[in-house]
């Protein structure tokens, strides 16, 4: 691990307080996937790269439209047409000119995980179905990497760290997905989500704090109100069985 | 018996965020709800399907473990039980 060089140490100088030089090296020595380039992961990435990690991968496999801006906040009116994961690099690159920004144009599937995950330090989700979330969670039990969930709707929004050999998978946590298609969301829904999301990055990476680990956060916007839930395994889980914590 | 009921997101707008509900002794998640519905019943919308039977994507916790690995609507409840509802959130 090199030193940090005069001008990262004061482009993080309000945050090695916290972190410690230590602490910022390992961020910047860590590689994220933001799996998605839509509300989530657009402040996720956003929040890493501030952060300071070293590299993001971001996959989607969409273009802006209108309809995104209102909680996509990488995008501005004038991206209109253009690949989000092209436009997202460029915003990223633009906060922080030491970060390694890999845009990938895909779509997640069995077969495309293999590759998104190579070289990989944490699985940030920002996904907007279970299909995809549940292809990511496979491939962190596989990988042993951690997984970082977040989902939101409307007001209300979820996350939970998702860490093999330590708690149950996502399986275990949401069984039945809610029925798929687009639900309403609001910029500040994915803000607070996604944030939480890379405080939860940043504390596995730097091994500050306690992780959201077996344990999910529901946040409620409307009512103002959060609650920290247990989340158990399904004894019968063959994903996490024997790997995931005493029930 | 008294058990505890915890409400989440779109739940939380017919039910408060905790309430203490008086239930016979020996009953089940199945009859927790059908009270829940008989107090308030825009719940039943939210809860069940239009053949009366749970949405199978509302997660039920008693006391933090999820009923779909225990025994379902038929996992039975016990004095200070505490019971969560909540729809997860799929949206990204
Ligand atoms: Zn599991």
């Amino acid at each position: 691990m090199t030193m940090l060089s005069l001008v990262e140490r004061e482009r993080y100088l309000r945050q090695i307080p916290l972190l410690g030089e230590t602490g910022q090296e390992r961020l910047r020595d860590a590689a994220v996937l933001v799996a998605g380039a839509g509300g989530l992961g657009s402040v996720c990435a956003q929040m890493c790269a501030c952060a300071g990690f070293g590299k993001i991968r971001i996959v989607d496999n969409d273009v802006v439209e209108r309809h995104n801006l209102n909680r996509q906040v990488l995008y501005a009116a004038r991206d209109h047409g253009l690949f989000k994961v092209d436009v997202a690099a460029r915003r990223l690159r633009e906060n922080n000119p030491w970060l390694s920004v890999e845009p990938v144009r895909e779509t997640i599937t069995r077969e495309s995980i293999g590759g998104l995950v190579c070289g990989i330090d944490v699985i940030i989700d920002g996904m907007d179905n279970y299909d995809a979330r549940y292809i990511l969670d496979d491939a962190a039990f596989g990988e042993d990497l951690p997984f970082i969930h977040g989902a939101v709707n409307g007001f209300y929004g979820q996350v939970s760290s998702i860490i093999p050999g330590e708690t149950p998978c996502l399986h275990c946590i949401v069984p039945h997905p809610p029925p798929p298609g687009d639900v309403p969301i609001l910029g500040v829904t994915v803000g607070t989500i996604g944030s939480i999301q890379v405080a939860e990055a940043i504390k596995l990476v730097t091994g500050l704090g306690k992780p959201m680990a077996g344990r999910m956060l529901l946040w409620d916007g409307l009512m103002g109100e959060a609650e920290v839930i247990p989340v158990a395994r399904d004894p019968s889980c063959t994903r996490c069985n024997g790997r995931g914590v005493a029930p | 018996m008294k058990v505890r009921v915890k409400s989440f997101a779109i739940l939380r707008q017919f039910l408060p965020r905790e309430t203490e509900v008086e239930i016979r002794d020996g009953s089940s998640v199945r009859d927790l709800l059908d009270l829940l519905v008989k107090q308030a019943p825009p719940l039943a919308n939210e809860l069940l399907n239009e053949k009366g039977e749970l949405k199978d994507f509302v997660n039920i916790l008693r006391n933090g473990r999820n009923i779909h690995f225990i025994s379902g609507l038929d996992t039975p409840l016990s004095e200070g039980d505490l019971v969560a509802l909540f729809p997860p959130a799929g949206g990204g």
